[in-house]
C-alpha cells in the first residue's frame, strides 16, 4: 500500500520539555489509525507536526511525499484540532460556504449540512454562538469541506453527546470505506478499539506499542502471578514454566506474566517451589491502560516487549 | 466560487456585524459632530462645520483601521483561528488581502455615511469634486493607520492590544487636532503635531475643504509612516515566527 505519511526519527523539544522523543512510523493510504495515550503523551504535538503547523526539532516528516506545508497537501487534507475555535460573526451556513470555496473539489453543501447534524434553526445561528458540542460538529463538517484524502482529528468526540458521537463515527467509517486515510487521537482504549484498525500507543513522547487493537488489548490485559522474592528461587527456572511469558523481579517481588494464571499456580505448587505472599493480578482494559501509562510503571511497560 | 472574493465578502460581513464597529466608527463620530457643532461651539460658521466634518470622518476611519483590524488580528491568533486557516489552501497573502479589501470597503461606507449625515445636520455645502477628493484622501490616507493596525495585531493578548490601541488612538486623535482645532492648542502641542501622522491625515482634508490641495509635507509624512509601520510589522512578524 502507498505510504501517505512518514515520520522519520522525529523529536520535538519545547524549551526544556521533550514532547515527542525520537519516533518513527509510517501510515498507509486507507488506514484508520488511533493515536492513544494519556494527557501530555505527545499526541497533539505529533498530529500538529504531521499537519505542518509545528516543525519538528529533529527528524523528517513527509505528507504524501512532500513537506506537510506544501500547497498541494492543503487541498487534500482536513483536520479538526483539539481547541476548536470558530470564526465570529458568520452563520453556520456562511462558514460552510466560505470553506467550500477554498477547495477545488468541495463536498456538496447539503452533505456537509447533514454531517453537522444541526437543526434548521441552528444553521442560521452565528457559528461562535453555538454550544461547545455543536461547534465540534461544525468543525467536523469544516474538516471535510474539501473532501480530503487524509483526515486528522484531535480528540474529536470530546464534548459531543451520544448521538453526535455515533453520527461522527459512522461518517468516519464511511469515509474510510471510500479509501480515505483517517488519523485520530483519543484517551480511551475503548474508543480506539471500537473504531480503529490500528492503534499507536503513546506515552511520554514515545511510541510504546503499535499494532492491531486486538494485539494491543492483549498486551494491556496480560495477567501476572507474583510473590515475594527469595534467594532460593532461580528466575531462569521460573521462565521454563508453561504459559509464563516473562519473568521480572521488581521491588522485592517476582512477577510471572501469563495469560493462564491457574495453570502457572498449579505448576508452581507441583514443583514445590517455596513461594510466599502470592498475588494474582488481572489487567482489565482501562486499569491496565492506567498501569501502562503510569509514570514509573516499568514492569507492565517492559512486559509489552515479551508479548 | 472564487475563494478570495468569498473571503473579502466574509470580512466585510464580519465588520458590519460587529456592534463595536457600528458604535465607535459610526455612532460616536456622528454624535461628536452633532455636539461640537450644534451644542457647543455654535455659530462658528460654515467653514468650521466642513472642517469638523472632515475631522470626525478621519477620526472614524483611523479608529477602524487601528482598532478593528488590530484587535481582530490578535483575537484570531489567540483563539487559534489563524492556525486553523493555515490548514486550508487559502494562502496567507490572500487572507491578508481580503482583510485589507474588507477594511477599505468599510472605510468607504463610513465616509459616505458620515459625510451624508454630517452634511444634513449642518447643511455643509462643498462641491462634488471636493466631496470626492476628500473621500479619496481619507481612504488613501488610512493606509498608514492600517499598517499601524497590523502592528497592534502582533500583540500577544487581546487585552493588551485593546488597551494599547485605545491609548494610541486617543493620543493620535487629540494630538492630530481631530477633536479640537490645532489653532487653539498650546504651542508645544502644535509643534509636536507636525510629527504626528494623524495631524497630516486631517490637514489634507482640511486644506481641501478650504479649496487648497494637501501639502507635500502632508503626503510625505503619511508615506513615511506607512513605510516605517509596514517594515516594522514585517520585521516583528518574522521574528515571532522564528520563535515558534
Ligand atoms: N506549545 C508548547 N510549548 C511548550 N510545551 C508544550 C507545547 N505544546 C505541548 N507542550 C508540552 O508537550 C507535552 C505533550 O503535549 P501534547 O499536547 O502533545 O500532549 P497530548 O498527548 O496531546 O495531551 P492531551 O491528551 O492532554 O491533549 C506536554 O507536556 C506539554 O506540556
Ligand atoms: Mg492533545
Amino acid at each position: 500500500m502507498e505510504i501517505v505519511i512518514s515520520l522519520n526519527q522525529i523529536t520535538k523539544q519545547f524549551k526544556k520539555q521533550t514532547a515527542v522523543n525520537n519516533i518513527s512510523t509510517v501510515i498507509h493510504k486507507g488506514e484508520l489509525v488511533a493515536i492513544l495515550g494519556p494527557n501530555g503523551a505527545g499526541k497533539s504535538t505529533t498530529l500538529l507536526m504531521m499537519l505542518g503547523l509545528i516543525e519538528p526539532t529533529n527528524g523528517e516528516i513527509t505528507l504524501m511525499g512532500d513537506h506537510p506545508k506544501h500547497k498541494r497537501n492543503r487541498e487534500r487534507i482536513g483536520a479538526m484540532l483539539q481547541e476548536v475555535s470558530m470564526i465570529d460573526a458568520l452563520t453556520v451556513m456562511e462558514v460552510i460556504q466560505l470553506f467550500r470555496s477554498y477547495y477545488p473539489q468541495p463536498m456538496a453543501f447539503e452533505q456537509l449540512i447533514s454531517i453537522t447534524g444541526l437543526q434548521e434553526e441552528d444553521l442560521k445561528k452565528r457559528a461562535d454562538k453555538l454550544s461547545g458540542g455543536q461547534k465540534r460538529r461544525l468543525s467536523f463538517a469544516l474538516a471535510l469541506a474539501g473532501d480530503p484524502e487524509i483526515i486528522f482529528f484531535d480528540e474529536p468526540t470530546v464534548g459531543m453527546d451520544t448521538s453526535a458521537r455515533r453520527n461522527f463515527w459512522r461518517t468516519v467509517e464511511e469515509m474510510n470505506k471510500k479509501g480515505k486515510t483517517v488519523i485520530f487521537t483519543t484517551h480511551y482504549l475503548q474508543e480506539a478499539d471500537d473504531v480503529a484498525k490500528r492503534i499507536i500507543l503513546f506515552n511520554q513522547g514515545k511510541i510504546i506499542a503499535d499494532g492491531a487493537p486486538i494485539d494491543i488489548k492483549r498486551k494491556l490485559t496480560a495477567s501476572s502471578v507474583s510473590f515475594a522474592a527469595n534467594d532460593f528461587i532461580s528466575l531462569e527456572m521460573l521462565a521454563t514454566i508453561a504459559y509464563v511469558m516473562k519473568v521480572v523481579e521488581k521491588d522485592g517481588r517476582v512477577f510471572l506474566e501469563t495469560d493462564h494464571t491457574d495453570e502457572v499456580l498449579e505448576e508452581i505448587f507441583a514443583r514445590k517451589i517455596k513461594v510466599k505472599d502470592i498475588n494474582i493480578h488481572h489487567g482489565r482494559l482501562d486499569e491496565a491502560f492506567e498501569q501502562l501509562t503510569r509514570r514509573g510503571g516499568e514492569f507492565v511497560e517492559s512486559s509489552l516487549d515479551a508479548v | 466560487m472564487n475563494p478570495v472574493w468569498m473571503q473579502c465578502k466574509a470580512e466585510i460581513l464580519r465588520i458590519f456585524r460587529n456592534p463595536y464597529f457600528v458604535f465607535w466608527s459610526l455612532f460616536m463620530p456622528i454624535l461628536f459632530y452633532f455636539l461640537f457643532t450644534n451644542v457647543f461651539n455654535v455659530g462658528m460658521g460654515d467653514e468650521w462645520h466642513a472642517h469638523f466634518l472632515m475631522s470626525v470622518t478621519c477620526f472614524s476611519v483611523m479608529g477602524s483601521a487601528i482598532m478593528t483590524l488590530g484587535i481582530r488580528l490578535v483575537e484570531e491568533r489567540t483563539k487559534g483561528w489563524s492556525m486553523f486557516m493555515r490548514l486550508t489552501p487559502l494562502s496567507d497573502g490572500a487572507y491578508f488581502f481580503a482583510k485589507m479589501v474588507g477594511q477599505t470597503m468599510i472605510h468607504i461606507f463610513s465616509i459616505i455615511i458620515i459625510f451624508t449625515v454630517g452634511s444634513f445636520i449642518n447643511n455643509v455645502t462643498l462641491t462634488i469634486s471636493q466631496w470626492l477628493l476628500c473621500g479619496m484622501w481619507i481612504l488613501l490616507g488610512s493606509f498608514p493607520f492600517l499598517a499601524l493596525g497590523t502592528l497592534v495585531g502582533l500583540m500577544k493578548k487581546v487585552d493588551t492590544a485593546s488597551g494599547v490601541s485605545n491609548v494610541i488612538y486617543m493620543g493620535l486623535a487629540i494630538l492630530g487636532g481631530m477633536w479640537m482645532p490645532m489653532e487653539i492648542m498650546p504651542k508645544f502641542i502644535q509643534s509636536i503635531a507636525q510629527w504626528i501622522p494623524s495631524f497630516h491625515f486631517g490637514s489634507g482634508a482640511w486644506e481641501m475643504v478650504r479649496g487648497n490641495a494637501p501639502s507635500l509635507v502632508n503626503i510625505s509624512v503619511l508615506i513615511g509612516y506607512l513605510i516605517v509601520f509596514v517594515v516594522l510589522s514585517i520585521y516583528i512578524r518574522r521574528k515571532q515566527e522564528v520563535v515558534v
